[in-house]
């Protein structure tokens, strides 16, 4: 109405020129312009469809699938620390996915998320930790010069870029636990966070 | 018309009533929630934080503690402490915050399970604390025993758990 208002008066040709052009901007159809079916304008068209009910039916459902699937399939993240250097870099951008262990339980070489607390009800865990798995439910996981013994036979460990001089005696993995490190082993042992995690606490396979 | 009207009203009447009684009359899980929240915004000291503003967080950081409270931490890289009592904690909370430029604590992940006789609860978080504007965060898991006590929700025990074994 204020665009309207503000035409100018010179002369009735020149008047019924900005409105045309204003209509057809905002796809609108007047009645001193157009009484034929409404025609949307490219602005419209381009911002909400041509059929503007349509495109918010869309758009809630696309809202709610991917509301849904960051939740409860594929959990973004982002790296922070170097536990898992070089494979996972400080601040890179991943995923969990939190349907990997549906069907199987977790193995050994998978980089998994494990939650720290517990969260309320349906709340996604805002902080995980993020470790490979080297021991399995009912194994010995042993350090000896750096190198990791399962069950008293040496594990090979391609992922690793780095050695280190870790000692520790064997730790038996109870039934449902895991042994966890990860992959930057420069830091001295007692540092670096690793150990048993039950399983539920594991949450996903980290994807990438 | 008439009807509609009479319900909505009604309606929009007992949703005021509700949420006034929320308000007026929280769970003791609402307050214990309150009480966590507000302890991580009393323990963040900023740069700027001159030394009378931290000996006031000291003594706010405090009151939050019952006397005969206990803080149990086993850190890997830093050890096993344990602090007994208030002025314990309060000379360990005065000595960080000097040797401290800037402290930033959040809480997250926050489950609070109040027992059966709605005088005690245990809340489960995880700590997420930086310390001098670093880049490195620490994160630990911990667990809270809060105990009513003079109609307060005071801190009994604090503790880290372990998350791997």
């Amino acid at each position: 109405m204020a665009a309207r208002s503000n035409l100018p008066r010179s002369g009735f040709g020149q008047r019924v020129a900005r409105d045309f052009r204003l209509v057809y901007f905002f796809g609108t159809v007047t009645q001193e312009t157009n009484k034929s079916a409404p025609e949307p304008g490219w602005l419209q068209i381009v911002l909400i469809g041509r059929r503007p009910k349509y495109t918010l039916i869309r758009i809630l459902v696309l809202v709610s699938v991917v509301a849904l699937t960051t939740k409860f399939v594929l959990l973004p993240i982002r790296v922070e620390g170097i536990s898992m250097e070089p494979t996972y870099r400080n601040h890179k951008i991943d995923c969990v996915n939190r349907l990997a262990y549906l069907l199987h339980q977790p193995m050994r070489g998978d980089v998994v998320a494990i939650r720290f607390s517990e969260p309320d009800s349906l709340a996604t865990p805002k902080e995980l930790l993020m470790k490979r798995i080297i021991g399995l439910p009912g194994e010995n996981v042993a350090f000896h010069e750096g190198r990791v013994y399962i069950n008293g036979h040496l594990l090979d460990e391609p992922y690793l870029k780095s050695t280190c001089d870790w000692e520790h005696a064997p730790i038996l993995c109870g039934p449902g636990q895991y042994y966890v490190v990860g992959d930057n082993r420069t830091m001295p042992f007692e540092y670096h966070v690793q150990g048993r995690a039950d399983r539920d606490r594991i949450i996903g396979k980290v994807l990438l | 018309m008439k009807t509609a009207a009479r319900v909505a009203l009604l309606l929009g009447g007992a949703a005021l009533g509700f949420w006034l009684w929320i308000v007026l009359f929280p769970s003791p899980q609402k307050l214990v929630l309150k009480r966590i929240s507000s302890l991580a915004a009393t323990a963040n000291v900023n740069a700027a934080d001159g030394n009378f503003t931290r000996a006031n967080k000291v003594s706010s950081l405090i009151s939050y503690f019952s006397t005969d409270a206990e803080i149990s931490f086993d850190v890997p890289g830093a050890g096993a402490r344990t602090l007994t009592g208030r002025d314990e904690i309060r000379e360990a909370a005065a000595g960080g915050y000097i040797n401290l430029a800037s402290l930033k604590v959040r809480f997250e992940d926050v489950v609070a399970r109040i027992g059966p006789d709605k005088q005690t609860a245990v809340v489960t978080c995880t700590a997420n604390v930086r310390a001098n504007d670093s880049q490195d965060t620490g994160i630990q898991e911990l667990r809270f025993q809060f105990r009513k006590i003079d109609g307060d929700w005071l801190i009994v025990r604090v503790e880290t758990v372990k998350t791997l074994q």
